[in-house]
């Protein structure tokens, strides 16, 4: 028989021998292959956003310009955009003991859990005094409360910027139903709940557009974090009672989310979207928005208000050049106010509530303990808390400074669109609620989303939703 | 010299390779199957141990070590009984917890009807296409699309459908009355969704699956039972049915798998929050908090749960093969 014909006893047309040799070379070349690869540059590295990759060559020349060495190269890298797949990233990175990159840009809503296990550097030993008296002294207290040790009180992260959510509106749809902002000083004095809620209502009557009000209630790390906890702020509740608690002691700080002033938060929102003869609506407030906000995120709560569809919306400063670029608005059609209250600042059921509220969003930058030039990296962030290097942030990638000095001292003509709006910035930023983070947050934050979620969509009530919430936040507490 | 050493050389290369030339067939056959099975050794089986190992250990959410001292098997009671710290349950017997929010129903009850149906449908595609019309070829062509589509398109369309913003679907089923005005952020709405984009895109699988089992079948068989005076029905139960029940097992075990550990489909249309599959919860344990060692329990818990169901299969497929069916 021919070896190469095929029958039912001979499958292959290849030898044994030849098989073998062929398998045997493709994997030692596949393995020769996997070698290789590694190595890199003497360069600090820092993991950031894509937006401080694009304007390095501005950021690290106004680092060297305020004292960096020029010994020292600065490499920036960028990280990925979505915060949750970040935090993965550097949870690998750090657990593995690697060296790469030097320094983290983290979001405050997740530095602490790095920074109770000891993860990150301890800035306090290493920075030098002066800059560890400019952070305490002039920085945003909220935010340097998110970068530091809930128990010793130790610097771990150095504030990048802070970032404030602020009401986004459509001024000539407002002057246009007869109000007037400008007169009635809207950029600056927060207006009630209430009134907004009227005013938005007839805003949105008049002019007929899709949307009175837009903002972010999916069931999100989000709503936990940032909307419902700035809302129930102003209405003077809170997760853990006085704000002093929010970063802990875990365990032994009382769960204040089952009482009136949470519920009553509640039951606004479900009046806003359904309005007030609604199931556990609040019957004091007008409809201004519908069910629609049940399953947004910060971008779909946008693309509506942006489109020109809504008359209110509640969104971070990031949406300001994006409205001005996109939805093609100028200072004629479109500004920003304060968050609204429902109690007055100081006359809430714990302290640090009550009055108009921000959640305190941002990001700091921490150090790899695992890095090989531990002593470079130090000497980076001591360059970064330097006045013109915050401006240069500013100015070039957006993000506002962690020294609200320095945001009021910016030149308005030097930082885009964001410019026009630094009064309301600085109000925003004096009025915020930083996020309750502590190392059992991760935990409760989708338990805090999924409660507060089901009350708004109705699947429960209020008093119900809260009082399991209740339950589940003290098992977890109790868990630690 | 050097010629001795090549001639050494060759020789070493040679002595193995006479060897295997002149071992049995069998013995040949599990010496090329060895690498794949130690390969498979290494992906599945140590990760499996390993995996059940870190599930006996505690909880370390506040150390770098994200596991604790050894508890042996508290996380499995606690998933077991509802208490749990994930954000989902695994399982709770008390049903304080929804039952479409406990992910071992989620997930059974996913299974369960997406392989019935998909079973039923691609069992009738398959009828169709076994018979010889005009443009068949362009119906297994319709038929066989949605397969191709990648998974994460195929849910996007769906998000899509029913997304408060551009979607359409969510008017039209409220209009009906099947769905409320939030169906992507309500469970039961959302769990329907899921199941009905699966059905949508794997029916196929199974038409194709049956299709091949059908076409092996002798069709003499049909003659005989003609000439014999058997009914549709009667060809049906006594030729298609017998003959087609290994393939039609083997389709269903491999979609039962699948259904089983469901995940990429709901995170992109619904998310993990409105329909957690146990899939779902280890990677929001996991990826979300840190408490990495009930995530290890609830991977462990949801391999045993697919094997005991891969055995009920294996069990049904022997006794096809044994020609009890």
């Amino acid at each position: 028989m021919n070896r190469y014909q095929v029958s039912s006893e001979s499958v292959s047309g290849v030898s044994r021998r030849r098989f073998v040799k062929t398998a045997g070379a493709a994997g030692v070349a596949l393995t020769l292959a996997g070698c290789g690869g590694g190595g890199g540059d003497d360069s600090i590295t820092l993991t950031a956003d894509q937006q401080y990759k694009n304007a390095e060559d501005a950021v690290v020349q106004a680092l060297h310009d305020a004292g960096l060495s020029d010994d020292i190269d600065v490499t920036i890298q960028a990280g990925d955009f979505e915060s949750g797949n970040r935090r993965e990233q550097f949870v690998s990175t750090l657990d593995a003991g690697r060296s790469d990159p030097d320094i983290f840009m983290m979001d405050s809503g997740w530095t602490i859990p790095f920074i109770v296990r000891d993860q990150v550097l301890n800035l306090s030993e290493e920075l030098s005094q002066e800059t560890l008296d400019y952070v305490n002294n002039d920085y945003l207290s909220a935010a340097v409360q998110t970068a530091s040790h809930p128990q010793s009180g130790d610097l771990y992260g150095l504030p990048l910027f802070p970032d404030y959510p602020v009401m986004h509106y459509r001024k000539d749809l407002v002057e246009e139903a007869g109000y007037d902002p400008e007169g009635e000083n809207w950029a600056t004095e927060p207006m009630t709940w209430q009134r907004f809620a009227e005013i938005a209502a007839d805003v949105w009557d008049q002019s007929g557009v899709e949307y009175g009000f837009t903002t972010q209630a999916d069931s999100y790390v989000g709503l936990s974090c940032c909307t419902f906890s700035e809302t129930m702020t102003s209405w003077g509740g809170s997760y853990f009672g006085d704000h002093e608690n929010l970063f802990g002691p875990i365990g032994d700080r009382p769960i204040t989310v089952n009482e009136q002033p949470v519920h009553d938060t509640i039951r606004m929102m479900r009046s806003f979207m359904n309005g007030p003869d609604a199931d556990n609506a609040h019957p004091d407030y007008p409809k201004i928005t519908n069910t629609d906000i049940l399953e947004w995120t910060e971008e779909d709560a946008r693309a509506p208000f942006t489109n020109g569809n809504a008359v209110f919306h509640r969104n971070w400063p990031y949406a300001i050049p994006v409205n001005f670029e996109d939805g093609a608005f100028d200072d004629a059609d479109y500004s920003v106010m304060p968050i609204p209250y429902a109690v007055e600042e100081g006359e809430g059921s714990y302290q640090g509530t009550g009055g108009s509220s921000h959640a305190l969003g941002g990001w700091h930058l921490t150090i790899n303990p695992n890095s090989d030039r531990t002593d470079d990296a130090v000497q980076v962030l001591e360059s970064f808390a330097n006045e013109s290097v915050m401006n240069t942030i500013f100015e070039e990638v957006g993000n506002p400074p962690p020294v609200p000095e320095v945001l009021e001292n910016a030149n308005p003509d030097n930082v885009g669109p964001i410019g026009n709006f630094l009064d309301t910035m600085a109000v925003a930023a004096r009025n915020t609620v930083p996020r309750p983070v502590t190392a059992v947050w991760p935990d409760q934050s989708p338990v805090v989303a999924e409660e507060v979620h089901n009350a708004y969509l109705g699947d429960k009530s209020p008093s119900k939703a809260m009082s399991d919430l209740e339950g589940r936040l003290e098992e977890l507490e109790q868990s630690v | 010299m050097s010629t001795d050493t090549d001639r050494t050389s060759a020789s070493l290369l040679a002595r193995p390779l006479n060897w295997l030339e002149t071992r049995s067939d069998a013995a040949f056959a599990y010496l090329l199957l060895g690498p794949a099975f130690l390969l498979l050794a290494v992906v599945a089986f140590y990760p499996l141990v390993q995996t059940f190992r870190f599930s006996l250990r505690a909880d370390a959410i506040l150390s770098a070590d994200p596991f604790g001292e050894f508890i042996g098997f508290k996380h499995y009671v606690d998933l077991l009984t509802g208490d749990a710290l994930l954000p989902q349950q695994f399982l709770d017997p008390s049903f304080q917890t929804p039952v479409l929010q406990q992910a071992l129903f989620v997930t059974l009850a996913f299974a369960i009807l997406s392989v019935l149906f998909e079973t039923a449908i691609g069992f009738g595609q398959a009828l169709i296409l076994d018979q010889d019309f005009r443009g068949r070829r362009w119906v297994r062509v319709a038929i066989i699309i949605p397969y191709a589509i990648p998974i994460v398109i195929q849910a996007m369309i769906f998000y899509l459908m029913f997304s408060t913003r551009v979607g359409f679907a969510t008017d039209f089923m409220q209009s009906i009355g099947v769905f409320g005005s939030n169906p992507l952020s309500t469970t039961s709405d959302a769990f329907l969704i899921v199941l009905v984009a699966d059905v949508w895109k794997t029916s196929a699988f199974m038409a194709l699956l049956i299709l091949a089992g059908l076409q092996s079948i002798d069709r003499q068989l049909y003659d005989v039972a003609k000439v014999t005076g058997a009914s549709p029905w009667q060809r049906f139960k006594y030729i298609t049915l017998p003959l087609i029940s290994g393939p039609l097992l083997v389709a269903m075990l491999f979609r039962t798998m699948d259904a089983m550990r469901i995940y990429g489909l709901i995170d992109a249309t619904a998310g993990c929050q409105t329909v957690p599959s146990m899939t779902c919860l280890v990677v929001t344990a996991f990826n979300q908090t840190r408490r990495w060692a009930s995530a290890s329990a609830v991977a462990f818990l949801t391999a045993v749960v697919i094997s005991v169901i891969v055995l009920l299969y294996l069990v049904g497929l022997r006794d096809s093969e044994s020609g009890m069916t």
